[in-house]
Protein backbone atom coordinates (compact mmCIF):
# COMPACT_ATOMS: atom_id res chain seq x y z
CA UNK A 1 0.00 0.00 0.00
CA UNK A 2 2.70 2.44 1.29
CA UNK A 3 4.27 1.70 -2.36
CA UNK A 4 2.05 3.10 -4.43
CA UNK A 5 1.90 6.84 -2.29
CA UNK A 6 3.68 9.84 -3.95
CA UNK A 7 4.76 12.51 -1.61
CA UNK A 8 5.69 15.81 -2.52
CA UNK A 9 7.31 18.27 -0.02
CA UNK A 10 5.50 21.68 0.66
CA UNK A 11 6.97 25.09 1.09
CA UNK A 12 6.51 24.37 4.87
CA UNK A 13 8.37 20.80 4.91
CA UNK A 14 4.69 19.19 5.16
CA UNK A 15 4.58 15.89 3.81
CA UNK A 16 1.20 15.56 2.00
CA UNK A 17 -0.27 12.69 0.67
CA UNK A 18 -0.47 12.08 -3.50
CA UNK A 19 -4.41 11.41 -4.80
CA UNK A 20 -3.78 7.83 -4.92
CA UNK A 21 -1.93 7.66 -1.18
CA UNK A 22 -4.66 9.17 0.37
CA UNK A 23 -7.57 7.80 -1.36
CA UNK A 24 -6.64 4.03 -0.63
CA UNK A 25 -6.01 5.22 3.54
CA UNK A 26 -9.38 6.71 3.23
CA UNK A 27 -10.99 3.74 1.93
CA UNK A 28 -9.27 1.53 4.08
CA UNK A 29 -10.57 3.54 7.21
CA UNK A 30 -13.65 2.96 5.96
CA UNK A 31 -13.49 -0.47 5.37
CA UNK A 32 -12.14 -1.06 8.58
CA UNK A 33 -15.06 0.99 10.22
CA UNK A 34 -18.21 -0.86 8.21
CA UNK A 35 -16.49 -4.80 8.97
CA UNK A 36 -16.40 -2.95 12.59
CA UNK A 37 -20.09 -2.12 12.59
CA UNK A 38 -20.92 -5.19 10.84
CA UNK A 39 -19.51 -7.13 13.24
CA UNK A 40 -21.35 -5.37 16.07
CA UNK A 41 -24.88 -5.44 14.47
CA UNK A 42 -24.50 -9.09 13.21
CA UNK A 43 -21.66 -11.11 14.25
CA UNK A 44 -19.87 -13.20 17.12
CA UNK A 45 -16.94 -13.32 18.84
CA UNK A 46 -15.86 -15.62 15.99
CA UNK A 47 -15.29 -12.42 13.63
CA UNK A 48 -12.46 -11.47 16.02
CA UNK A 49 -10.78 -8.82 16.11
CA UNK A 50 -14.33 -7.29 14.01
CA UNK A 51 -16.31 -9.09 16.37
CA UNK A 52 -19.11 -7.32 18.69
CA UNK A 53 -17.17 -5.81 22.08
CA UNK A 54 -19.96 -8.30 23.82
CA UNK A 55 -17.82 -8.60 26.95
CA UNK A 56 -20.68 -7.39 30.05
CA UNK A 57 -23.57 -6.19 27.63
CA UNK A 58 -25.28 -8.87 28.25
CA UNK A 59 -29.03 -8.95 30.17
CA UNK A 60 -29.38 -9.81 33.66
CA UNK A 61 -32.80 -10.12 35.16
CA UNK A 62 -33.19 -8.74 38.71
CA UNK A 63 -34.33 -12.59 39.80
CA UNK A 64 -32.40 -14.36 38.14
CA UNK A 65 -29.65 -17.36 38.98
CA UNK A 66 -25.68 -16.59 39.05
CA UNK A 67 -23.83 -19.48 38.45
CA UNK A 68 -20.05 -19.77 39.05
CA UNK A 69 -18.20 -23.16 38.81
CA UNK A 70 -15.20 -23.76 40.48
CA UNK A 71 -13.00 -27.01 41.30
CA UNK A 72 -12.21 -28.08 45.11
CA UNK A 73 -9.74 -30.90 45.05
CA UNK A 74 -8.84 -33.27 48.85
CA UNK A 75 -4.77 -33.42 48.64
CA UNK A 76 -2.55 -36.25 49.91
CA UNK A 77 -2.02 -33.80 52.78
CA UNK A 78 -5.30 -34.34 53.99
CA UNK A 79 -6.58 -30.59 52.97
CA UNK A 80 -9.94 -29.19 51.04
CA UNK A 81 -8.06 -26.59 48.56
CA UNK A 82 -9.65 -24.63 45.86
CA UNK A 83 -7.92 -25.40 42.69
CA UNK A 84 -6.55 -22.30 41.35
CA UNK A 85 -8.01 -22.05 37.62
CA UNK A 86 -5.83 -20.26 35.74
CA UNK A 87 -2.36 -20.68 34.21
CA UNK A 88 0.08 -20.55 36.84
CA UNK A 89 -2.68 -22.62 38.87
CA UNK A 90 -3.69 -25.81 37.27
CA UNK A 91 -2.55 -24.70 34.09
CA UNK A 92 -6.21 -24.44 33.00
CA UNK A 93 -8.42 -21.93 33.27
CA UNK A 94 -11.84 -21.26 34.48
CA UNK A 95 -13.67 -20.02 31.64
CA UNK A 96 -12.37 -22.98 29.99
CA UNK A 97 -13.96 -25.30 32.00
CA UNK A 98 -17.09 -23.82 32.52
CA UNK A 99 -17.43 -24.29 28.58
CA UNK A 100 -16.69 -27.74 28.97
CA UNK A 101 -18.74 -28.21 32.22
CA UNK A 102 -21.41 -30.96 30.22
CA UNK A 103 -18.29 -33.03 28.95
CA UNK A 104 -17.19 -33.11 32.19
CA UNK A 105 -20.11 -33.90 33.63
CA UNK A 106 -20.34 -36.88 31.66
CA UNK A 107 -16.98 -38.14 31.66
CA UNK A 108 -15.13 -36.98 35.13
CA UNK A 109 -11.86 -38.20 34.15
CA UNK A 110 -11.42 -34.82 32.06
CA UNK A 111 -10.47 -33.46 35.13
CA UNK A 112 -7.33 -35.80 35.33
CA UNK A 113 -5.78 -33.08 32.91
CA UNK A 114 -6.60 -30.28 36.18
CA UNK A 115 -4.81 -32.48 38.51
CA UNK A 116 -1.82 -33.27 36.14
CA UNK A 117 -1.82 -29.52 35.11
CA UNK A 118 -0.89 -28.73 39.04
CA UNK A 119 1.26 -31.81 39.71
CA UNK A 120 3.66 -30.54 36.99
CA UNK A 121 3.32 -27.19 37.87
CA UNK A 122 3.54 -27.55 41.61
CA UNK A 123 6.00 -30.33 42.21
CA UNK A 124 6.99 -29.72 45.52
CA UNK A 125 3.18 -28.87 46.88
CA UNK A 126 1.11 -31.49 47.98
CA UNK A 127 -1.01 -33.64 45.37
CA UNK A 128 -4.83 -33.70 44.83
CA UNK A 129 -6.46 -37.08 45.54
CA UNK A 130 -9.87 -36.18 44.87
CA UNK A 131 -11.39 -33.08 42.53
CA UNK A 132 -15.08 -32.08 42.63
CA UNK A 133 -16.44 -29.77 40.23
CA UNK A 134 -18.95 -27.93 42.17
CA UNK A 135 -21.63 -25.60 41.02
CA UNK A 136 -22.45 -22.37 43.04
CA UNK A 137 -26.03 -20.85 42.39
CA UNK A 138 -26.48 -17.54 44.06
CA UNK A 139 -30.86 -16.38 43.62
CA UNK A 140 -31.37 -12.87 42.85
CA UNK A 141 -34.25 -11.48 44.59
CA UNK A 142 -35.07 -7.64 43.17
CA UNK A 143 -31.57 -7.22 41.82
CA UNK A 144 -30.48 -8.10 45.09
CA UNK A 145 -27.73 -11.15 46.44
CA UNK A 146 -29.60 -12.33 49.55
CA UNK A 147 -28.53 -15.31 51.11
CA UNK A 148 -25.27 -17.75 50.23
CA UNK A 149 -24.55 -19.58 47.64
CA UNK A 150 -26.08 -23.31 46.94
CA UNK A 151 -23.16 -25.32 46.39
CA UNK A 152 -24.32 -28.60 43.61
CA UNK A 153 -21.63 -31.21 43.38
CA UNK A 154 -21.57 -32.02 39.56
CA UNK A 155 -18.72 -34.00 39.12
CA UNK A 156 -16.22 -36.44 41.26
CA UNK A 157 -13.05 -37.70 39.92
CA UNK A 158 -10.50 -40.01 42.08
CA UNK A 159 -7.73 -39.04 40.50
CA UNK A 160 -5.13 -41.89 39.27
CA UNK A 161 -1.31 -41.62 39.98
CA UNK B 1 -22.32 16.39 -5.34
CA UNK B 2 -19.94 19.57 -5.84
CA UNK B 3 -22.47 19.57 -9.39
CA UNK B 4 -25.42 20.90 -7.40
CA UNK B 5 -23.28 23.47 -6.12
CA UNK B 6 -22.55 26.05 -8.89
CA UNK B 7 -21.73 29.30 -6.96
CA UNK B 8 -18.43 27.04 -5.44
CA UNK B 9 -16.33 27.70 -8.70
CA UNK B 10 -13.34 29.17 -6.84
CA UNK B 11 -10.29 27.32 -7.00
CA UNK B 12 -8.82 27.15 -3.51
CA UNK B 13 -12.31 25.18 -2.50
CA UNK B 14 -12.50 22.12 -1.04
CA UNK B 15 -15.21 20.04 -1.64
CA UNK B 16 -17.28 17.62 0.80
CA UNK B 17 -14.85 14.86 0.02
CA UNK B 18 -11.48 16.41 0.29
CA UNK B 19 -12.86 17.49 3.70
CA UNK B 20 -13.56 14.00 4.99
CA UNK B 21 -10.32 12.57 3.11
CA UNK B 22 -8.69 15.73 5.08
CA UNK B 23 -10.15 14.86 8.19
CA UNK B 24 -8.72 11.23 7.88
CA UNK B 25 -5.58 12.73 7.08
CA UNK B 26 -4.38 15.40 9.16
CA UNK B 27 -0.74 16.45 9.05
CA UNK B 28 0.96 15.41 12.59
CA UNK B 29 4.67 15.39 13.47
CA UNK B 30 6.46 11.92 12.72
CA UNK B 31 7.95 12.23 16.25
CA UNK B 32 4.54 11.06 17.54
CA UNK B 33 4.91 8.01 15.30
CA UNK B 34 8.23 7.55 16.58
CA UNK B 35 6.98 8.02 20.16
CA UNK B 36 4.11 5.03 19.53
CA UNK B 37 6.47 2.92 17.79
CA UNK B 38 8.89 2.58 20.86
CA UNK B 39 5.73 2.56 23.45
CA UNK B 40 3.48 0.58 21.34
CA UNK B 41 6.11 -2.71 20.28
CA UNK B 42 7.54 -2.79 24.28
CA UNK B 43 3.91 -2.61 25.37
CA UNK B 44 3.04 -5.91 22.78
CA UNK B 45 6.49 -7.43 24.86
CA UNK B 46 4.86 -6.62 27.85
CA UNK B 47 1.25 -8.28 27.09
CA UNK B 48 2.63 -11.61 25.37
CA UNK B 49 3.95 -12.09 29.37
CA UNK B 50 1.00 -10.46 31.58
CA UNK B 51 -1.93 -10.42 29.39
CA UNK B 52 -2.83 -12.72 26.31
CA UNK B 53 0.31 -14.79 27.97
CA UNK B 54 -0.98 -18.19 27.42
CA UNK B 55 -0.27 -18.76 23.25
CA UNK B 56 2.77 -20.76 24.05
CA UNK B 57 0.71 -23.15 26.15
CA UNK B 58 -1.78 -23.52 23.67
CA UNK B 59 1.34 -24.66 21.82
CA UNK B 60 2.11 -27.35 24.42
CA UNK B 61 -1.88 -28.84 24.88
CA UNK B 62 -3.72 -27.46 21.73
CA UNK B 63 -6.63 -29.69 22.89
CA UNK B 64 -9.01 -26.70 22.93
CA UNK B 65 -7.74 -25.00 20.55
CA UNK B 66 -11.08 -23.80 18.67
CA UNK B 67 -9.85 -21.53 15.60
CA UNK B 68 -11.38 -18.15 15.22
CA UNK B 69 -12.93 -16.94 11.40
CA UNK B 70 -9.51 -15.29 10.68
CA UNK B 71 -7.28 -18.46 11.51
CA UNK B 72 -9.69 -20.68 9.36
CA UNK B 73 -9.98 -18.05 6.62
CA UNK B 74 -6.14 -17.64 6.25
CA UNK B 75 -5.68 -21.41 7.07
CA UNK B 76 -3.30 -21.13 9.71
CA UNK B 77 -1.49 -23.95 11.49
CA UNK B 78 -3.02 -25.49 14.57
CA UNK B 79 -0.23 -24.04 17.35
CA UNK B 80 2.30 -26.48 18.22
CA UNK B 81 5.78 -26.30 20.15
CA UNK B 82 7.45 -25.10 17.17
CA UNK B 83 5.30 -22.55 15.46
CA UNK B 84 4.62 -20.67 19.22
CA UNK B 85 8.11 -20.57 20.24
CA UNK B 86 9.07 -19.33 16.62
CA UNK B 87 6.31 -16.84 16.77
CA UNK B 88 7.60 -15.80 20.36
CA UNK B 89 11.09 -15.24 19.21
CA UNK B 90 10.46 -13.32 16.20
CA UNK B 91 8.02 -10.99 18.04
CA UNK B 92 10.35 -10.12 20.76
CA UNK B 93 13.03 -9.44 18.42
CA UNK B 94 11.48 -7.36 16.07
CA UNK B 95 9.51 -5.67 18.71
CA UNK B 96 12.89 -4.76 20.18
CA UNK B 97 14.16 -3.57 16.71
CA UNK B 98 10.88 -1.52 15.94
CA UNK B 99 11.19 0.03 19.57
CA UNK B 100 14.33 1.30 18.75
CA UNK B 101 13.13 2.97 15.50
CA UNK B 102 15.74 1.09 13.44
CA UNK B 103 14.09 -0.57 10.37
CA UNK B 104 10.51 0.64 11.68
CA UNK B 105 9.10 -0.59 8.68
CA UNK B 106 10.16 -3.65 7.91
CA UNK B 107 10.27 -4.21 11.70
CA UNK B 108 6.20 -3.18 11.80
CA UNK B 109 5.19 -5.20 9.08
CA UNK B 110 6.71 -8.76 10.92
CA UNK B 111 5.24 -7.53 14.04
CA UNK B 112 1.50 -6.83 13.00
CA UNK B 113 0.36 -10.12 11.58
CA UNK B 114 2.65 -11.97 14.05
CA UNK B 115 0.95 -10.65 16.79
CA UNK B 116 -2.06 -11.17 15.00
CA UNK B 117 -1.35 -14.28 15.04
CA UNK B 118 -0.11 -14.54 18.93
CA UNK B 119 -3.47 -12.85 19.75
CA UNK B 120 -5.81 -15.15 18.03
CA UNK B 121 -3.88 -18.48 19.05
CA UNK B 122 -4.53 -16.83 22.53
CA UNK B 123 -8.24 -16.49 22.31
CA UNK B 124 -8.59 -19.34 20.80
CA UNK B 125 -10.36 -21.51 23.46
CA UNK B 126 -13.82 -20.04 23.59
CA UNK B 127 -12.95 -16.99 25.13
CA UNK B 128 -12.20 -13.43 23.19
CA UNK B 129 -11.14 -10.22 25.19
CA UNK B 130 -12.31 -7.00 23.79
CA UNK B 131 -9.16 -4.83 24.80
CA UNK B 132 -6.83 -5.24 21.67
CA UNK B 133 -8.98 -3.74 18.84
CA UNK B 134 -6.91 -0.68 19.19
CA UNK B 135 -3.34 -2.34 19.59
CA UNK B 136 -3.66 -4.77 16.55
CA UNK B 137 -5.20 -1.87 14.63
CA UNK B 138 -2.26 0.73 15.36
CA UNK B 139 0.47 -2.13 14.88
CA UNK B 140 -1.16 -2.31 11.44
CA UNK B 141 -0.90 1.34 10.62
CA UNK B 142 2.08 1.79 11.87
CA UNK B 143 4.35 0.18 9.60
CA UNK B 144 2.58 2.38 6.87
CA UNK B 145 4.38 5.34 8.21
CA UNK B 146 8.02 6.08 6.21
CA UNK B 147 10.61 7.64 9.01
CA UNK B 148 11.82 11.18 8.27
CA UNK B 149 15.26 11.34 6.60
CA UNK B 150 17.69 14.08 5.33
CA UNK B 151 15.81 14.61 2.39
CA UNK B 152 12.53 14.62 3.73
CA UNK B 153 10.72 11.13 4.10
CA UNK B 154 11.80 8.19 1.47
CA UNK B 155 11.31 5.93 4.08
CA UNK B 156 13.65 3.19 3.33
CA UNK B 157 12.68 -0.09 4.79
CA UNK B 158 15.58 -1.62 5.78
CA UNK B 159 17.57 1.28 6.63
CA UNK B 160 19.63 0.74 9.89
CA UNK B 161 20.98 3.99 10.64
CA UNK B 162 18.48 6.98 12.18
CA UNK B 163 19.50 10.30 10.34
CA UNK B 164 17.85 11.87 11.80
CA UNK B 165 16.32 11.68 15.66
CA UNK B 166 13.25 10.19 14.92
CA UNK B 167 11.47 11.46 18.44
CA UNK B 168 12.68 14.82 17.79
CA UNK B 169 11.01 15.27 13.67
CA UNK B 170 8.73 17.58 13.64
CA UNK B 171 8.08 17.39 9.86
CA UNK B 172 4.21 16.81 9.90
CA UNK B 173 2.90 13.82 7.60
CA UNK B 174 -0.73 13.21 6.13
CA UNK B 175 0.73 9.67 6.19
CA UNK B 176 1.56 9.92 10.37
CA UNK B 177 -1.62 11.76 10.59
CA UNK B 178 -3.76 8.50 9.18
CA UNK B 179 -2.40 6.20 11.29
CA UNK B 180 -2.79 8.26 14.13
CA UNK B 181 -6.68 8.68 13.31
CA UNK B 182 -6.88 5.10 12.75
CA UNK B 183 -5.53 4.26 15.89
CA UNK B 184 -7.64 7.00 17.45
CA UNK B 185 -10.89 6.08 15.55
CA UNK B 186 -10.50 2.04 17.08
CA UNK B 187 -10.26 3.27 20.61
CA UNK B 188 -13.25 5.27 20.39
CA UNK B 189 -14.81 2.54 18.35
CA UNK B 190 -13.83 0.12 20.85
CA UNK B 191 -16.31 2.11 23.88
CA UNK B 192 -19.03 3.16 20.86
CA UNK B 193 -19.64 -0.50 19.97
CA UNK B 194 -19.63 -1.80 23.84
CA UNK B 195 -22.64 0.27 23.76
CA UNK B 196 -24.05 -0.71 20.03
CA UNK B 197 -23.53 -4.55 22.09
CA UNK B 198 -25.35 -3.47 24.96
CA UNK B 199 -28.03 -2.50 23.10
CA UNK B 200 -28.02 -5.52 20.62
CA UNK B 201 -27.79 -7.86 24.09
CA UNK B 202 -31.31 -6.03 25.54
CA UNK B 203 -32.58 -7.73 22.28
CA UNK B 204 -32.37 -3.74 21.02
CA UNK B 205 -33.67 -1.95 23.83
CA UNK B 206 -32.16 0.19 26.34
CA UNK B 207 -32.71 -2.05 28.98
CA UNK B 208 -29.16 -3.49 29.74
CA UNK B 209 -28.57 -0.22 32.69
CA UNK B 210 -31.25 -1.35 34.41
CA UNK B 211 -30.07 -5.10 34.41
CA UNK B 212 -28.40 -6.72 37.02
CA UNK B 213 -25.10 -6.95 35.13
CA UNK B 214 -22.93 -5.63 37.19
CA UNK B 215 -24.15 -7.77 40.17
CA UNK B 216 -23.90 -10.84 38.26
CA UNK B 217 -20.13 -9.65 37.44
CA UNK B 218 -19.27 -8.97 40.48
CA UNK B 219 -20.62 -12.59 42.41
CA UNK B 220 -18.62 -13.89 39.45
CA UNK B 221 -15.36 -12.28 40.35
CA UNK B 222 -15.65 -11.76 43.63
CA UNK B 223 -13.63 -8.63 44.90
CA UNK B 224 -13.29 -6.74 48.36
CA UNK B 225 -14.93 -3.44 46.65
CA UNK B 226 -17.63 -5.38 44.64
CA UNK B 227 -18.51 -7.43 47.57
CA UNK B 228 -18.69 -3.76 49.33
CA UNK B 229 -21.11 -2.35 46.67
CA UNK B 230 -23.30 -5.53 46.33
CA UNK B 231 -25.12 -4.19 48.95
CA UNK B 232 -26.39 -0.96 47.08
CA UNK B 233 -27.93 -1.98 43.55
CA UNK B 234 -28.99 1.91 43.14
CA UNK B 235 -25.10 2.47 42.83
CA UNK B 236 -24.59 -0.47 40.44
CA UNK B 237 -27.13 1.32 38.36
CA UNK B 238 -25.88 4.64 37.98
CA UNK B 239 -22.62 2.80 37.18
CA UNK B 240 -24.12 1.54 34.29
CA UNK B 241 -26.13 4.32 33.11
CA UNK B 242 -23.06 6.45 33.46
CA UNK B 243 -21.03 4.01 31.54
CA UNK B 244 -23.65 3.29 28.97
CA UNK B 245 -24.16 7.02 28.57
CA UNK B 246 -20.24 7.69 28.16
CA UNK B 247 -19.48 4.95 25.22
CA UNK B 248 -22.18 6.50 23.10
CA UNK B 249 -20.92 9.58 23.64
CA UNK B 250 -17.35 8.75 23.23
CA UNK B 251 -17.10 9.38 19.31
CA UNK B 252 -17.38 13.46 20.47
CA UNK B 253 -13.38 12.74 21.57
CA UNK B 254 -12.94 12.48 17.76
CA UNK B 255 -13.80 16.17 17.18
CA UNK B 256 -12.86 17.89 20.54
CA UNK B 257 -9.23 20.00 21.24
CA UNK B 258 -6.95 20.56 23.55
CA UNK B 259 -8.01 20.95 26.99
CA UNK B 260 -12.12 19.22 26.38
CA UNK B 261 -10.04 16.14 24.69
CA UNK B 262 -7.79 15.61 27.79
CA UNK B 263 -10.93 15.89 29.86
CA UNK B 264 -12.70 12.90 27.61
CA UNK B 265 -10.00 10.80 27.44
CA UNK B 266 -9.46 11.32 31.68
CA UNK B 267 -12.92 10.47 31.76
CA UNK B 268 -12.57 7.10 30.38
CA UNK B 269 -9.33 6.40 32.20
CA UNK B 270 -11.07 6.83 34.75
CA UNK B 271 -14.11 4.38 33.54
CA UNK B 272 -11.32 1.89 33.37
CA UNK B 273 -9.78 2.46 37.03
CA UNK B 274 -13.36 2.04 38.36
CA UNK B 275 -13.83 -1.16 35.95
CA UNK B 276 -10.00 -2.57 37.73
CA UNK B 277 -11.40 -1.57 40.98
CA UNK B 278 -15.06 -2.78 41.02
CA UNK B 279 -14.27 -6.55 38.29
CA UNK B 280 -10.49 -6.44 37.74
CA UNK B 281 -10.40 -5.94 34.52
CA UNK B 282 -7.79 -3.35 33.26
CA UNK B 283 -8.07 -3.08 29.54
CA UNK B 284 -4.51 -1.75 29.57
CA UNK B 285 -4.37 -2.45 25.61
CA UNK B 286 -7.05 -0.20 24.86
CA UNK B 287 -5.64 2.88 27.51
CA UNK B 288 -2.26 2.74 26.18
CA UNK B 289 -3.47 3.55 22.63
CA UNK B 290 -5.69 6.74 24.51
CA UNK B 291 -1.31 8.09 23.57
CA UNK B 292 -2.70 8.54 20.26
CA UNK B 293 -4.57 11.40 21.29
CA UNK B 294 -1.53 12.76 22.89
CA UNK B 295 0.74 15.37 21.14
CA UNK B 296 3.97 13.23 22.22
CA UNK B 297 6.05 15.19 19.55
CA UNK B 298 6.43 18.12 21.70
CA UNK B 299 8.68 15.89 24.44
CA UNK B 300 11.32 16.57 23.02
CA UNK B 301 11.23 20.36 22.36
CA UNK B 302 10.00 20.56 25.69
CA UNK B 303 12.65 18.86 27.29
CA UNK B 304 15.20 20.68 25.18
CA UNK B 305 13.61 24.10 26.42
CA UNK B 306 13.97 23.12 29.66
CA UNK B 307 17.69 21.84 29.39
CA UNK B 308 18.53 25.15 27.57
CA UNK B 309 16.98 27.70 30.37
CA UNK B 310 19.14 25.77 32.58
CA UNK B 311 21.86 25.55 30.89
CA UNK B 312 21.97 29.21 30.59
CA UNK B 313 21.23 30.20 34.26
CA UNK B 314 24.32 27.06 34.79
CA UNK B 315 26.68 28.73 32.21
CA UNK B 316 25.69 32.52 33.86
CA UNK B 317 26.81 31.32 37.46
CA UNK B 318 29.73 29.26 35.83
CA UNK B 319 30.93 31.43 33.83
CA UNK B 320 30.56 33.92 37.27
CA UNK B 321 32.76 31.41 38.90
CA UNK B 322 35.46 31.50 35.91
CA UNK B 323 34.52 28.30 34.05
CA UNK B 324 35.87 27.72 30.50
CA UNK B 325 33.65 29.29 28.15
CA UNK B 326 32.46 25.81 25.78
CA UNK B 327 29.78 25.42 28.53
CA UNK B 328 28.19 29.02 27.27
CA UNK B 329 28.50 28.02 23.52
CA UNK B 330 27.26 24.60 24.10
CA UNK B 331 23.80 26.27 26.09
CA UNK B 332 23.31 29.04 22.80
CA UNK B 333 23.68 25.75 20.73
CA UNK B 334 21.21 23.58 22.64
CA UNK B 335 18.94 27.15 22.59
CA UNK B 336 19.07 27.43 18.84
CA UNK B 337 17.91 23.99 18.39
CA UNK B 338 14.93 24.02 20.62
CA UNK B 339 13.89 27.09 18.60
CA UNK B 340 14.08 25.51 15.03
Amino acid sequence: MAGVVTKQQERTGDVRLGRIGKGVRVLVALAGIGLLINGSVRASDDAWPFGPMSQYAGMIADDASITYTRITARTDAGTTVDVPLNIEGAGVARAEIEARTGEIVKDPSLLQAVADGWARKHPDKPKYVKLELIRDTTTLVDGRVVGDPVPEVLATWRVRR
Amino acid sequence: MSAATPTSTSAPEISRGQRVANWFTPKIALARIAWLRTILYLFVILDMHAFVRDTRLKGEHPGLYQPLFLARLFELPKPSVANTTTLYVVLIVFCLIGAANRMPRLAGWIVAPAFTWWVLIGMSDGKVDHDHLALVVALWVLPTVAPGTKHGTKGCTFQWRREVSPYADQTRSEAAGWAIRCVQISVIATYFLSAVAKLRGAGWTLGWPGSAILTWAIVRRPHPVGEWLLQYPWMLHTMQWAGIIGEFCSPVILWLKGRWQLLGALFFIGFHVANTAILMIHFLPTVVCWLAFAPLERIVPWFQRRRSVRRQAKGRSDRDAGEPEDQAEDSRQAKEQAGA
